[in-house]
């Protein structure tokens, strides 16, 4: 102590507090004379040792003394303070924090009156470095009593916990992010028909597969998933593409056969991707598997019906060019096998027309009679059809569609349609035979009213294609009368109803 | 040397276009089958030395008819609009000529086969 220091000399250098790092070091120069608390000389030994206590800790702590909260605080604390420091040393706790004055109003009320407080994370926005920032804080209040026992102020041990709050709230966003995006991919897979598949790193074994009624489920690991859902005779041209997609450790795909849930084959269009862990080694494939089982079914029913389509023209090619052979064999001249074949093909083509039911029609009896020979007829009344109608084999439709179509242009230049008012009769019945048998049909094609008739000289295509193709053809028989009135054609057949599949 | 040779076609024009060219060639057609219940019993029951063959009889294949044909040992060809696709295992190194064809490919497939 220097108590017997005269005037004039210079103040006794303080020796309170001893060490305290380099607050100890402020508080022993502070002028305290101008705050609350008087000249450290004249303090209380209570307010002493609790300073001393401060300075000993190295956890932030600041004792706010007497009514106005007078701040002295450790290195610890400082550090805490901020840009405050070392303003903040001796200050009125109102001022020296007025951004939360009215917290520490609270604070100073409580203590004083003898009562603690404890905040965990208090969040805070303080001003330490000239702008707003957001804290948070644990912080203990405890009174302070002095000499009489009274609380005279408030020890409060004040730790900043911003960065643990900041951590955490980076990491629960994180884990909502990880949540969010685990969402949206069940979301992802739900939303999409498609199976869904894992397997492991070698293929051998399938951790699990969602068959979404295609294929079976797979729910636990398997490695028996080759005989489950691949035929034995395809797993070899598959495990080859796999081997092939593990080697390179990049992706699978292929469109191969399947054993569907309902046992039967069907066709899928098949992906995965290799997951690869932090070593680079693939750690699990995930897989995506369509149904294209109706595409395939689509994509061969084309190739048929274009094989078909092929094999039609190429069919139709030879029936012209036999034809055209036998049109040029019987002619007489150049001209008039011109025309009879141009009006020949023009026969085929219209028959045709009938057999791939262009018309929307069956291939009936009375539409093949109709079409054959209407284009020939002078007018509707001078041909006569009368019968029962029947559907007809494409087949025979064609070839009694030629023979119709022979017989109307013979009638048209040496017959009934030749003179002015003769007339053709076709008439047909459906017969069961005296002597038993399948029903038959007789056809009976019958011309009156044209010039007379004589038996022709020789035997043109024509009347080859009636009576020895069309007999053939329909396995019956056919027969030309030259009769003098007119030229009478008899055919005599077993009937074959021809039933389309499907048809009522 | 004439051959009695069956015609199994079911087009009625390229059936009759096949006689007139069997009978140009030299040959004599032995029958005409245009439905496959017919050609099977010509083939078992004609006296042929050679067959041509359509594949496709209104729908139903014609390899019944050439099995009969094999067994009675009758050489035979087909003439297909289907090219050899169409063919059955057994027959597929048998002479096949694709429609339509002229007179001079049935006269060589003809030789071949009778060869």
């Amino acid at each position: 102590m220097s108590a017997d220091s005269g005037p004039g000399e210079p103040p006794p250098k303080p020796d309170f507090p001893h060490g305290g790092g380099e607050l100890g070091a402020l508080i022993r120069t502070f002028d305290w004379s101008a705050t609350g608390l008087g000249p450290i000389a004249a303090w209380p030994q209570s307010l002493k040792t609790v300073t001393s206590l401060i300075l000993l800790s190295p956890v932030p702590m600041v004792l706010l003394w007497g009514e106005d909260g007078v701040m002295i605080y450790n290195d610890a604390y400082s550090v805490f303070a901020g840009g405050r420091h070392p303003r903040l040393l001796g200050s009125k706790v109102r001022e020296g924090w007025p951004e939360v004055a009215e917290f520490n109003d609270n604070v100073m009320r409580v203590g004083l009156a003898g009562g603690t407080l404890a905040y965990k994370d208090q969040e805070l926005v303080l001003h330490r470095h000239g702008r707003p920032e957001q804290v948070w804080m644990n912080l203990d209040y405890s009174p302070v009593p002095d000499e009489s026992g009274r609380p005279a102020g408030v020890i409060a041990i004040v730790v900043e916990t911003s960065e643990t709050i900041r951590a955490e709230r980076r990491r629960a966003e994180a884990q909502e992010r990880v949540r969010q995006s685990e969402e949206r991919f069940r979301a992802l897979v739900n939303a999409t028909s498609d199976v869904v598949y894992r397997m492991s790193p070698d293929w051998l074994e399938m951790r699990a597969l969602d068959g979404r009624g295609f294929l079976s489920d797979t729910p636990s690991p398997s490695v028996r998933w080759m005989d489950e859902y691949l035929f034995p005779e395809d797993q070899g041209a598959i495990w080859s593409v796999i081997s092939e997609a593990i080697a390179s450790k990049s992706v699978f795909h292929l469109e191969h056969r399947v054993r569907r849930a309902d046992g039967g084959a069907g066709w899928t269009s098949s992906r995965a991707i290799p997951l690869l862990g932090p070593d680079g080694e693939i750690t699990e494939w995930f897989g995506a598997a369509s149904d294209i089982t109706p595409r395939r079914r689509a994509e061969q029913h084309l190739r048929l019906v274009v094989n078909e389509l092929n094999h039609r023209v190429k069919n139709n090619l030879a029936m012209t060019q036999a034809v055209a052979a036998q049109t040029f064999r019987n002619a007489e001249n150049v001209t008039e096998a011109q025309a009879s074949l141009s009006s020949r093909i023009s026969a085929l083509a219209l028959a045709n027309d009938l057999l791939t039911g262009e018309r929307g029609t069956a291939v009936s009896m009375r539409g093949v009679l109709d079409q054959a020979t209407r284009s020939h007829y002078p007018s509707p009344d001078r041909r006569l059809i009368e019968g029962p109608d029947f559907s007809l084999s494409p087949k025979t439709a064609l070839s009694l569609s030629l023979a119709m179509h022979e017989l109307s242009t013979n009638a048209l230049k040496y017959g009934a349609w030749s003179a002015a008012d003769g007339a053709v009769e076709i008439c047909w019945s459906i017969y069961r035979p005296a002597r038993g048998g399948p029903e038959r049909l007789k056809l009976v094609w019958t011309e009156r009213g044209g010039p007379r008739v004589d038996p022709p000289r020789r035997r043109g295509f024509g009347s080859r294609l009636i009576e020895r193709g069309l007999a053939a053809e329909m396995g019956g028989e056919v027969q030309m009368r030259f009769e003098p009135e007119g030229l009478v054609c008899v055919i005599d057949a077993p009937l074959t109803v021809y039933a389309e599949e499907g048809a009522a | 040397m004439s051959l009695r040779i069956l015609i199994v076609e079911d087009e009625m024009t390229i059936a009759l276009l096949l006689e007139d060219m069997v009978a140009d060639l030299g040959h004599e057609p032995a029958g005409l089958a245009m439905r496959l219940p017919q050609a099977l019993e010509m083939a078992e029951r004609e006296q042929l030395d050679l067959a041509i063959l359509d594949v496709n009889l209104d729908g139903r294949l014609s390899f019944p008819v050439a099995e009969i044909l094999a067994r009675r040992g009758v050489p035979f060809l087909f003439a297909t609009g289907y090219g050899s696709g169409g063919i059955e295992a057994p027959y597929r190194d048998r002479v096949v000529i694709r429609k339509p064809f002229s007179l001079e490919d049935l006269g060589r497939a003809i030789d071949r086969v009778a060869a």
